[in-house]
């Protein structure tokens, strides 16, 4: 389990791997890779494929209730990433450009399903993990707040993008970020304080 | 984390630091706080723990089939050297529409076009025809028209200007102006059967003639002679002193209408219609081609001389009409009523009333039918539509009467 928060500093914004597999000995960044990729180089896609294929996957199925469909947009993610690449411009972080192409997909996915659950505050109803009460509390305590919030809170903890990289995706201010991540970690210790007094 | 107040550093701020989001100098004097105050330390340790709680909502299993497809479309994908072609190929082509040098050679290349073809081509519409008969590689007839528009030009800019090298074909230029001379004249004879017969003589003894004549004789009205006669106009006013002397003058009048104008511009016409004709007929003698392009030759050239005869048409009578001026004569009989003592019989009128009576009879009853005929099956069909109801109406009146 990787830890989620760093003293600052330590936050891993960018990441890196050894390419020892595809004989890229040095470390090299993800928008490196992205660069890479964009001028043919298919080694530098399997890395960023292998880099993020996990957090994309878990970044749908803890937004969706199908196992299935999460995985078809996981895949889906990275083949608009493969046919679209032509189009990819540096400006930003390349992790904040993935995430943007799974956010779009994740409202086109909810539009089209009629299931809105950032709307009504549903979240996914088979829960992810039934075997972990501790899950089940976590999942509860989300579904209770609000909409915007939990996903700010999502992004945050899960994703773990910065703050600016969320306000990017979301098109909020910084400090609007701020101040809603902060309103949704008190929400959420609100909900979950019964259970940590029973723990 | 309610400890906010008593605390330089508000829980948020706590928050920012642990998520790394403060600035350097706030982080570092934040962390020193946390060393010594119980309160804050608590409220970040509250977060991590808050956070670790959040990681217990952990996904089940992992995606099983996600390599197959991306990897297979992968594969697909072309290889480093195209694909940084292809990539590449817009954006050189953005780089070179942005570049101010593009458009500086490229408006060089339109200034240049223009000089080499634009200025030219100008030139060449004002040069006189030795460039406009430059030798044709075809027998192209809407070619053969910009021929024929460039002497019909030049011949009606020369002709105002007094002929150009082409202009002694015919037809002199006139010296002075051209005037076409009328007159009319009604005259009462004093002796009817002379005059009429004078007339005639009269125009042929000036060197004209009658160009139309119409008499009229009918019972109990003046006889009267209507005559259009030509007389040389050098000669008109001797004819009309000669026609005074044939009776009272009625009426009388003269006119003169120039038509210097309309003489030279028709002749200039004709001039370039000729000039045309010429062309066509030197291109038909020097030129081969298709046989249908030399048909369109030919009826183009049978089309000029048609003109050609219309205009030299116009152009003698306009010369005769100056030459010779037009008189027209009324020539009317001094009348003198007479006693009518040859009245039909009492019975002969009789016979007549009864005979054109029975006349208005026959076409009266003979109207009738016809009338009956064209309009009978209409009459009666609107009839029966109005009167229907009409009828309806009229019997509800009288039954509320």
């Amino acid at each position: 389990m990787r830890g989620n928060f760093f003293p600052a500093g330590d936050i891993l914004r960018v990441k890196g791997r050894r390419h020892e597999a595809h004989g890229l000995a040095e470390m090299t960044t993800d928008d490196q890779l992205a660069i890479e990729f964009q001028q043919g180089s298919r080694d530098a896609f399997r890395e960023l494929f292998e880099r993020y294929r996990e957090p994309i996957y878990g970044f749908f199925r803890r937004r969706l209730d199908n196992p299935a469909r999460a995985e078809e947009l996981a895949q889906e993610c990275f083949l608009a990433l493969l046919r679209n690449a032509k189009r990819y411009e540096p400006r930003a972080a390349f992790r904040s450009y993935l995430y943007g192409v799974a956010l779009n997909m994740l409202s086109a996915e909810r539009r089209k399903s009629g299931r809105e659950v950032a709307n009504d505050g549903q979240m996914p109803d088979p829960p992810v993990n039934e075997n972990t009460d501790a899950s089940v509390w976590v999942r509860q305590a989300l579904e209770r707040l609000e909409t915007n919030d939990r996903e700010i809170l999502m992004l945050r903890e899960y994703e773990q993008l910065s703050y600016a990289e969320i306000a990017g995706l979301l098109r909020l201010p910084v400090n609007t970020v701020r101040s809603r991540l902060f309103r949704a970690r008190m929400a959420l210790r609100e909900q979950l304080a019964p259970v940590q007094g029973k723990d | 984390m309610s400890q906010t107040t008593q605390h330089e550093f508000a829980p948020e701020e706590v928050m920012a630091y642990l998520d790394g989001e403060l600035d350097s100098a706030r982080a570092a004097a934040l962390a020193g706080h946390l060393e010594h105050c119980d309160g804050c330390s608590a409220v970040a340790a509250e977060f991590r723990r808050l956070s670790g709680r959040l990681l217990d909502f952990q996904i089940d299993g992992g995606a099983k089939h996600l390599d197959e497809r991306v990897l297979d479309e992968l594969s697909g994908v072309a290889p480093a050297t195209a694909r940084k072609a292809n990539a590449e190929k817009p954006r050189r082509w953005r780089l070179a529409f942005a570049s101010p040098y593009t458009w500086a050679l490229a408006g060089v290349l339109i200034v240049a076009l223009v000089v080499r073809f634009g200025i030219p081509n100008l030139l060449l519409s004002h040069k006189p025809t030795s460039a406009a008969t430059e030798p044709v590689n075809t027998f192209d007839i809407p070619y053969l028209a910009k021929m024929q528009s460039a002497p019909i030009a030049k011949a009606t800019a020369g002709a105002g200007g007094g002929g150009g090298e082409e202009g002694a074909i015919e037809a002199p230029q006139p010296t002075g102006p051209m005037i076409a001379q009328t007159a009319s004249l009604t005259i009462i004879a004093n002796n009817y059967d002379e005059a009429s017969g004078s007339l005639g003589r009269l125009a042929a003894s000036e060197g004209g003639y009658v160009q139309k004549l119409d008499a009229q004789a009918t019972p109990d009205t003046p006889r009267q002679i209507s005559a259009t006669v030509r007389v040389p106009a050098k000669q008109l006013a001797g004819f009309l002193a000669e026609l005074h002397k044939l009776g009272r003058v009625q009426q009388e009048s003269q006119a003169n209408e120039e038509v210097t104008d309309q003489y030279v511009d028709l002749q200039a016409r004709l001039k370039s219609a000729r000039a045309s004709e010429q062309r066509m007929l030197q291109l038909l003698a020097t030129r081969t081609g298709k046989l249908e392009d030399v048909l369109d030759a030919e009826r183009e050239l049978a089309r000029i001389r048609g003109e050609i005869e219309s205009m030299e048409g116009q152009r003698n009578l306009f010369a005769h009409r100056v030459e010779y001026a037009t008189v027209d004569v009324r020539l009317q009989e001094e009348y003198r009523a007479k006693l009518d003592s040859a009245s039909p019989s009492a019975r002969t009128r009789i016979w007549n009333a009864a005979v054109e009576g029975y006349g208005n009879f026959a076409d009266g009853v003979m109207a009738l039918l016809i009338f009956l005929l064209n309009y009978g099956m209409s009459i009666v069909f609107w009839c029966a539509i109005v009167m229907v109801p009409a009828g309806f109406v009229w019997r509800w009146w009288r039954s509320r009467a």
